[in-house]
């Protein structure tokens, strides 16, 4: 019979992707391995209230048991997840994720995320520009007024000439109607729900590493977590963790391919640009990484060894990593 | 009792006029940000994070004068038969109450603000500690709580006292 | 007692409080507050929610346009436009039986295509409209009602923030959804007007009676217009051409009559503070309901009343059209207590799914715009639905000597002539559908 119920809380409608395609097939595989003891009450779209930004503090003081949340929605306090989002420095979420995973249970459980119990860690696949105007190099972006997902990608913007403007993902659409942007940085698996290839013409995406990545947590309140009966914790841990955060990671870039097929249908031109060309990029985006570990310094953190750390475990998952969800 | 009332009034005027300057302030802002845009100077970087932070003031230094003049929207139509002690009964109690829930809600926007205070979280644009956006609120929050209470005190001693302290207000029951 | 028992039980306690007179945002904020803990069996998700929720509620970026329009419309009280809006539309129509009335939703109309808010449209038209029904005689009940129902043409003529929810949720174009609204809300502004001249017809006292304006005094209060069309085309042209979001608009609006107040000397520093004083007490009264609105929405989620009672109607086994015709009544029944976007957030979730796996005969796209306009049309009804409608209360709010029940009493006209345009569009979805591109 049923004895616990989780109330997990995200900003998404429930058809899109990342809910139905990952996070209930978390909730349903936690509700069938417990044969029903556990109940995951979904709520999507904010229905608990509140704001998406606030979402891990409805984990944290428990007006949510479970919420799904993008890390950049609170910039300042997770500086560590931050080294996913440098530009160019990740080419494979699904490596990226199980880096992600590795890096916080070595380096963030006890510190950044004390106050939460982290279920999963992810990335979504590479983020790329969807513009009004073809981009091939920087000096295509002067003066354009671009919107970036979080700190970091804002900071990027400025540094390869764009105007970077501060927005939800629901906002853009609108936006980008009404030409308040005249572009934005999102993967190409947002790009369907949002129907963005209606809205702009031109998509530019990078060979190798992508432009930048966002990072997400499935993240529990603490007390909840704790308070499980044994068995009940063993059986959420064995379907979150390491192999859900890959999985996780690997879906939100399969859904990529689609979503750009809906742009090659709808005629748009799309720009791939060579390894050549991505360097004029990589080199204008320098900066972000020295001030970068330089704010990380400033916090009493060695940026420059995260980064290390996190190269070292994206490639450890190539070489080793052959786990299953 | 009448000093101490006026007094009162006077400080939500006070405060009403701070959030009308903060108001207009945010509107200037975002005028500003927009002529900027059109020139080569550029639009202001984080208008809407100043105008969001300045709203939440106003809004919030808004609530005493809201209070104290008996601006909230009610349904009158199942109490206008009530005369005399009993009504001055149901209002008390009924800002009784509101008191204890702008008390609560003053009390909780502390506590959100030293957690923003503990946590570090800044802002997108500007990057600036989301505390002292919630600080600024809290002034208002506490001059609403403050206020609040007054008013259910001036109540309490219009019932005991049978006599009128608080002006007829705009509520849509008056 | 389960959640979903709690969460039925608040209906009755909400209305009791509401009905008992205290204020609605109070009333929505303590159900919701007690009804949190009821469920969870302490305080401590409600207080937790508290350390947020009145922050960002009230520094959500949308919602700023409310305190913007408030002030810009005293602004343009002072500056003598919105008069001159509704001037010239008095002109012409105030002869009618009901005119001043008619005119008064004219100019909510054209006051609607430069706001998305209906709140901030009815809070406006009404400084300037309720002070001239009086003059003319028309009684106070009749006045408040026109006004709240002319206020919903605020969101019911794009642009419209409602609809743009509707876009993000259901995946829509949000282009097509606007282009679609236009007809449906341009049938609104002459529903009202039926509605009107119904009304005088079978209530002769509730309107008062004037001789027609000359001509060349129509022409020149139509030439008034000016600064009104001037702030029109900056903030319309400015929405449409891409120059500025809505919440910029407002600013926009703002300064603008602003400066035109100053110009025609109608700004001075002690209508500056009255007006001050004037939006605060507004714009305090609104987003204490929104807040309140926000607390007691949450709750009811945290219930799964929304979405059992949603599953109920749908698992009747109807027909397309019946069940179609059950979500919109549902829509109304929630409208009595509910606000429109917290309901849109709640429901369409659920009811889109459904609604999209039916077969109404055309493509799922044109399913999903006419669906969202319906939507819309009945959300929007909610307004001015007693007991519990947002524009009903800020116009009565406005309006000291008008007990509510007169208000309530008068609004149903106008509640029977949205009822009756969402059967048109129902059974006619060509109407919202023919200005589509292929
Ligand atoms: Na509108
Ligand atoms: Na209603």
């Amino acid at each position: 019979a049923q004895e616990v119920t989780l109330r997990l809380h995200h900003f998404l409608p429930a058809q899109s992707a990342v809910p139905s395609q990952i996070l209930d097939v978390w909730a349903d595989r936690v509700e069938a391995e417990s044969d029903g003891r556990i109940e995951v009450q979904r709520f999507p779209a904010m229905q608990l209230g509140g704001t998406p930004p606030e979402l891990i503090d409805q984990a944290i003081d428990g007006i949510a048991d479970v919420v799904w949340t993008v890390v950049g929605y609170t910039p300042g306090r997770f500086p560590s997840t931050e080294v996913f989002e440098l530009p160019f420095f990740v080419e494979d979420a699904r490596a990226a994720s199980y880096a992600f995973w590795k890096l916080h249970e070595e380096r963030m459980a006890e510190s950044e995320f004390a106050d939460v119990e982290i279920l999963g860690t992810w990335v979504h696949g590479p983020g790329m520009f969807h513009t009004d105007t073809p981009v091939r190099a920087p000096s295509d972006l002067d003066g354009m007024k671009i919107r970036g997902g979080s700190r970091l990608v804002n900071e990027l913007l400025t540094r390869v000439g764009a105007e970077p403007v501060g927005m939800p993902v629901p906002a853009v659409p609108e936006a980008l109607s009404k030409g308040v942007i005249d572009g934005t940085t999102i993967p190409w698996e947002v790009t369907s729900s949002l129907r963005i290839p209606e809205l702009v013409e031109h998509h530019t995406e990078f060979e190798g590493p992508g432009l930048y990545t966002l990072t997400f947590v499935l993240a529990m309140n603490k007390a909840r977590y704790e308070s499980l009966p044994e068995d009940l914790q063993a059986v959420v841990d064995a379907n979150s963790r390491l192999d859900f955060s890959v999985f996780a990671g690997g879906t939100q870039a399969a859904a990529d391919a689609p979503a750009r097929e809906m742009a090659v249908e709808a005629g748009n031109e799309i720009v791939t640009l060579s390894a050549e060309e991505t360097q004029v990029w990589i080199d204008r985006a320098q900066p972000v990484y020295d001030s970068w570990i330089a704010g990380m310094e400033e916090d009493g953190k060695d940026g420059q060894a995260l980064i290390d750390a996190a190269r070292a475990l994206m490639e450890e998952y190539h070489d080793s990593y052959d786990g299953a969800y | 009792m009448q000093r101490i009332h006026r007094i009162v009034h006077g400080f939500a005027r006070v405060m009403a006029m701070l959030g009308g300057l903060v108001l207009s302030a945010t509107i200037l802002v975002t005028v500003a940000s927009i002529l900027g845009g059109q020139t080569a100077l550029g639009p202001i970087p984080g208008e809407e994070e100043l105008v969001q932070a300045g709203m939440a003031f106003a809004i919030f230094a808004f609530l005493p004068l809201c209070q104290i003049t008996a601006g909230h929207a009610t349904v009158d139509i199942f109490t206008n038969w009530l005369t005399g002690r009993a009504f001055r009964l149901l209002r008390a109690a009924t800002e009784a109450l509101f008191a204890a829930v702008l008390v609560v809600i003053a009390v909780q926007l502390e506590e959100g603000m030293q957690a923003r205070l503990r946590s570090g979280q800044t802002t997108f644009l500007l990057q600036f500690p989301v505390w002292w956006s919630y600080a600024a609120s809290l002034v208002g929050a506490v001059a609403a709580a403050a206020v609040g209470v007054w008013t259910a005190a001036a109540r309490a001693w219009e019932l005991w006292t049978n006599h009128d302290l608080i002006e007829t207000g705009d509520g849509a029951a008056e | 007692m389960s959640d979903l028992a709690i969460g039925i039980w608040s209906f009755p306690v909400l209305l009791l409080l509401i009905f008992a007179r205290v204020p609605i945002g109070l009333a929505m904020f303590v159900t919701g507050f007690g009804g949190l803990w009821l469920v969870m069996n302490g305080p401590f998700m409600a207080m937790a929610r508290l350390k947020t929720e009145a922050y960002t509620t009230f520094s959500n970026y949308s919602l700023t346009i409310v305190p913007m329009f408030l002030l810009m419309g005293y602004f343009a009280t002072l500056g003598g436009m919105s008069q001159a809006l509704f001037r010239a539309a008095e002109g012409f129509l105030g002869h009618r039986r009901g005119g001043v009335a008619m005119a008064a939703v004219g100019a909510c109309a054209g006051f609607g295509a430069i706001c998305g808010s209906s709140l901030a449209t009815a809070a406006t038209m009404s400084r300037v409209a309720l002070p001239e029904l009086k003059r003319y005689g028309y009684s106070g009940g009749f006045s408040t009602a026109t006004l709240a129902a002319g206020g919903t043409l605020g969101i019911l003529i794009p642009p419209s923030v409602v609809l743009v929810i509707y876009a993000i949720l259901t995946e829509q174009n949000i282009a097509k959804l606007f282009l679609a609204a236009v007809v449906p809300g341009l049938l609104a502004a002459a529903g009202y007007m039926t509605a009107i001249s119904i009304y005088v017809r079978l209530n002769p006292d509730a309107a008062g009676v004037r001789a027609p304006i000359p001509w060349a005094e129509r022409l020149r209060a139509l030439a008034a217009v000016w600064p009104v069309l001037l702030v029109f085309v900056a903030v319309v042209g400015g929405i449409y051409g891409g120059i500025f979001t809505p919440t910029q608009a407002a600013a926009v609006g703002a300064f603008g009559t602003g400066l035109i107040a100053l110009a025609n000397g109608g700004l001075t520093v002690r209508t500056l503070g009255e007006s001050f004083t004037a939006t605060a007490k507004s714009t305090a009264m609104i987003f204490f309901i929104v807040l309140g609105a926000g607390f007691y929405n949450g709750f009811l989620a945290l219930t799964q009343v929304p979405q059992e009672l949603s599953r109920a109607v749908v698992e009747q086994g109807f027909s397309p059209w019946m069940v179609l015709i059950a979500i919109l009544c549902l829509y109304l029944l929630f409208g009595c207590l509910m606000d429109s976007l917290s309901m849109i957030l709640l429901t369409v979730p659920i009811f889109f799914p459904v609604i999209s796996a039916l077969d109404f005969g055309m493509p799922a796209e044109h399913v999903a715009i006419w669906f969202g306009i319906l939507v819309l049309i009945v959300v929007e009804v909610g307004l001015i639905t007693p007991p519990v409608g947002l524009n009903l209360f800020i116009i009565n709010n406005m309006d000291r000597e008008t007990p509510m029940a007169a208000t309530y009493r008068a609004v149903l006209v106008f509640v029977g002539s949205d009822i009756l345009r969402v059967a048109l569009l129902v059974a006619f979805p060509a109407i919202t559908l023919f200005l589509l591109p292929d």
